[in-house]
């Protein structure tokens, strides 16, 4: 669709509301998620505790699983070529018994342990650490744009995002690694690129406001479908480069990583574009009582 | 276009980019051609090791002779009066009723003098209110205890210790922890990581193994990175490192502690005498003869030696017991003794294995595996062909996005070329600040080559606004606004990166750093120059 009849069509305050929906349904998802295991997304082994091994498919997923049968085995699948089975907590001994059993029987295994102290630790520092951050880049956000209401849509989108991507998480079934923190902390960075340029021109630029969104809405798109290709690369390779040689695997960290920006940097585009852009119309178009303070720089 | 090649920010940019080159260039060295950049285990093969160490640094607020009153009271069943002289510092204990040494010795005092008076028995301990204290947390929790300071008093246990036993224990002698993380913190004194972190390093060197990394966080926790060891072999290797401890034998069943295996500073090869008899001889700190010697009087090994036999246990495993050697006990009478020989008898097998456990039987506390892993060369080798396939294709998937959008060779290839810059700069300096390279790194490149492209996006509109390129003052106020635009985006990447350097003992700080150098490369030295280039190309496009 033409961005300017995209941008000057509707009514400013439905298309925020459709953001805000969504955001609501996500939001939702993860209340929903909270209230039946105590956490807002599916955690996953670092954080819970247990024992990741990945080894090669020589025998049948039912002849690995007869092998295992005395651990604590939560999952076990094909990620391609290789068998990627993830184990609940077990006593150092089963570990160790575990851990020789495998280097013996598999030809290059991938081993990862994680404890109970390393795994309470890990919670503990997400709990403490994102929030923080989170506090950092509003308070960097307010720097940027002093106006506060407009900090404050910078700010909601990039909360929205993160929750948006993170109840797609939970949809599709990825749970929270190291990996996807990293990614929906990336995600807060990025949800603040395209912000920024819509603002600034806005705020900096002179003419009619639909005409600097569509503007500014050209470039945004331009840019962050630049960013989702590279990351959809990496997603592709990370999840079916198997297919194309037997050599290849899925990359767990990898797929964590792309999938989670994925989804956050699209949940991003409509918090900008639908929501943001629309806010700011109405923000603009409001019975003024004073001039909005950066508009004649 | 003499003036553009005049600009500082070109020369930067294209000064940055010929060092990087010079950099990453394969370099000859020993296993060949070989590039200075360093793989993450995760690619490179090899295991890794989390180790939490036990212990606790505790500040108990007790009155010492309320533990006396307690010790005594209970040990005797009878009333208890304690007087402390400060002047001799002497706890004198008046007991009723007949105590004989021996009862005394149990409690942990071996060096009292008890004197009958009347009724009752006197005790004269010399020692000071630390002294009492720590004798009790020693013989309450069964675990070694340092004193670590006066001011507050402090004291370190080695031993996986909580804060409600350390509490419950101090309730029963009317004293309490001080409140808070000060009254008592999980993990070890810095002496006593670093003690430990020492005994690794030399454990591992010894066994050959090259490229190890031990690390130290928080004062709890051993990180230990092993290239090309399987984990199993590594779990061998460090994940039980043994606590050897020497005792001397007190009555028929019970012996004291002497010494941990961190006093012994040498073992030498077993040998054997002419008579066929094997032993180890091995060389104790000069701390570690002191409290040999000062055991051996106190339990009166010197004087009367086969009643009280040396023993040596690795992890509370008898390994070795033996008499003191008549010449040997009449010595220690005297002075310490750094040199022994553990004689073994005509077993030499038996001598070999005893050797083994002096020398690696040597931390002062115990460890905990908290988290393990591995990945094998083979399998992190494919990694890497992977993750390089995934930038490729990247890079690719941006370019043909940024064609599609401005159709403009002139455009397009200029952006591509920046952004790959960009990708040669995080590498070199990857390979400068010495970072190890893995997954978690990799694929924070690649998303970089994405942001990159975007800031170059960005510039790109911001100049070619109304559809062509402005000149003079407006170019230059465009190309600022774009900058403004950039730097606060680059400024909320950064902090939104800090938390990753401190999460799960920094497994992704690498992909913090690269997501962090990506962004101030891009913003300080590539995209600048990308602007002037950019600018002027269009201005010789409209002329």
């Amino acid at each position: 669709m033409d961005p300017e009849t995209f941008i000057s069509k509707y009514e400013p305050r439905k298309m925020v509301a459709i953001s805000l929906a969504v955001f609501a349904v996500a939001f939702a998802i993860l209340g929903f998620t909270y209230i039946n295991t105590g956490s807002p997304v599916r955690l996953g082994v670092e954080f819970t505790g247990g024992t990741i091994v990945t080894v090669p498919v020589i025998e049948s997923e039912g002849e690995l699983a007869a092998k295992l049968a005395g651990y604590p085995v939560l999952d076990l699948r094909d990620v391609g070529h290789r068998y990627m089975v993830q184990m609940g907590p077990m006593s150092d001994a089963d570990y160790r018994q575990l851990s020789a059993m495998i280097t013996s029987e598999y030809r290059d295994p991938e081993i990862k342990y994680m404890g109970p102290v390393y795994s309470a630790r890990l919670i503990e520092q997400a709990k403490t650490y994102i929030p923080l951050s989170f506090l950092f880049m509003a308070v960097v956000i307010f720097l940027i744009f002093r106006t506060p209401f407009v900090a404050m849509t910078v700010i909601f989108a990039a909360f929205s995002d993160i929750v948006i991507a993170a109840a797609c998480m939970t949809v599709v079934g990825v749970s929270l690694s190291m990996g996807t923190v990293a990614a929906l902390l990336m995600l807060i960075g990025y949800s603040v690129d395209s912000n920024i340029l819509l603002n600034m021109r806005v705020f900096k630029r002179k003419g009619k406001i639909e005409d600097k969104i569509a503007g500014a809405f050209r470039t945004g798109f331009a840019m962050t479908t630049t960013t989702l290709s590279a990351v959809v690369a990496l997603f592709l390779v990370a999840t079916f480069s198997y297919l194309v040689s037997p050599a290849f695997t899925q990359i767990n960290i990898l797929f964590d990583i792309s999938i989670v920006l994925i989804f956050g940097i699209t949940a991003g585009l409509m918090n900008t574009w639908v929501m943001n852009s629309n806010a700011l119309r109405w923000y603009l178009a409001r019975p003024k009582k004073a001039p909005a303070r950066r508009q004649k720089r | 276009m003499t003036e553009i090649t005049r600009d500082p920010r070109i020369i930067i940019f294209f000064a940055a980019v010929f060092a990087s080159l010079l950099i990453l260039a394969p370099m000859p060295s020993e296993d060949g051609l070989k590039t200075r950049l360093k793989y993450g285990l995760d690619l490179e093969g090899g295991s890794w090791l989390q180790l939490k160490l036990q212990g606790a640094i505790i500040q108990p607020q007790v009155d010492p002779i309320k533990i006396l009153e307690k010790q005594f009271g209970d040990a005797f069943g009878a009333p208890v009066e304690v007087e402390w002289r400060q002047a001799t510092t002497e706890y004198h204990i008046t007991v009723e009723g007949r105590v004989t040494r021996a009862q005394v010795d149990d409690l942990g005092y071996p060096q009292a003098t008890v004197t009958p008076r009347g009724e009752a028995t006197r005790i004269s301990i010399a020692t000071s209110p630390i002294g009492v204290m720590m004798n009790y947390l020693q013989t309450s929790l069964d675990s070694d205890v340092r004193y670590l300071g006066p001011d507050p008093i402090s004291f370190e246990v080695r031993s996986n210790v909580t804060r409600e036993a350390l509490d419950a224990l101090l309730a029963e002698v009317g004293g309490t922890l001080a409140p808070g993380e000060a009254g008592f913190s999980e993990g070890v004194s810095e002496d006593t990581v670093d003690e430990t972190k020492l005994i690794l390093d030399r454990k591992l060197n010894r066994l050959g193994l090259a490229d190890i990394k031990v690390r130290v966080v928080d004062n709890k926790f051993i990180l230990i990175d092993l290239a090309g060891v399987t984990v199993t072999d590594a779990q061998e290797i460090v994940g039980k490192p043994g606590l050897f401890e020497i005792r001397i034998q007190t009555k028929a069943n019970e012996s004291m502690h002497v010494l941990y295996g961190s006093e012994i500073v040498d073992v030498s090869l077993p040998s054997g005498d002419r008579a066929g008899n094997w032993g180890v001889p091995f060389t104790l700190s000069e701390e570690g003869a002191r409290a040999f010697q000062k055991a051996a009087i106190d339990t009166g090994a010197t004087k009367n030696r086969m009643d009280h036999e040396v023993s040596m246990h690795l992890d509370n495993d008898l390994i070795f017991s033996a008499p003191l050697a008549q010449d040997l006990a009449a010595s220690l009478e005297v002075a310490p003794m750094r040199s022994m020989i553990a004689q073994v008898g005509p077993d030499s097998q038996r001598a070999h294995e005893l050797y083994i456990h002096l020398r690696e039987g040597a931390l002062p506390v115990n460890v905990e595996i908290i988290g393990s892993g591995q990945v094998t060369a083979a399998l992190g080798e494919q990694f890497k062909k992977q993750v390089l396939i995934a930038g490729i294709l990247a890079m690719l998937a941006a370019g043909f996005m940024v064609f599609y959008r401005y159709r403009r060779p002139k455009i397009v290839v200029p952006m591509v070329a920046t952004s790959f810059s960009e990708v040669l700069m995080m590498l070199a300096i990857a390979a400068l600040l010495n970072w190890q390279l893995d997954l978690a790194a990799l694929a924070g490149l690649i998303v970089v080559i994405g942001t990159g492209i975007d800031h170059l996006v960005i510039i790109t509109d911001e100049l070619l606004y109304e559809g062509k390129m402005p000149s003079g003052k407006v170019y230059l106020a465009r190309l600022s606004s774009a900058f403004g635009i950039i730097m606060a985006a680059a400024a909320t990447m950064i902090v939104a990166m800090l938390p990753l350097f401190g999460m799960g003992f920094g497994a992704f700080k690498s992909f913090a750093l690269i997501t962090i150098a990506g962004v101030l490369i891009g913003v300080l030295i590539a995209r600048p120059a990308y602007g002037r280039i950019i600018g002027r190309i269009m201005q010789e496009e409209r002329q």
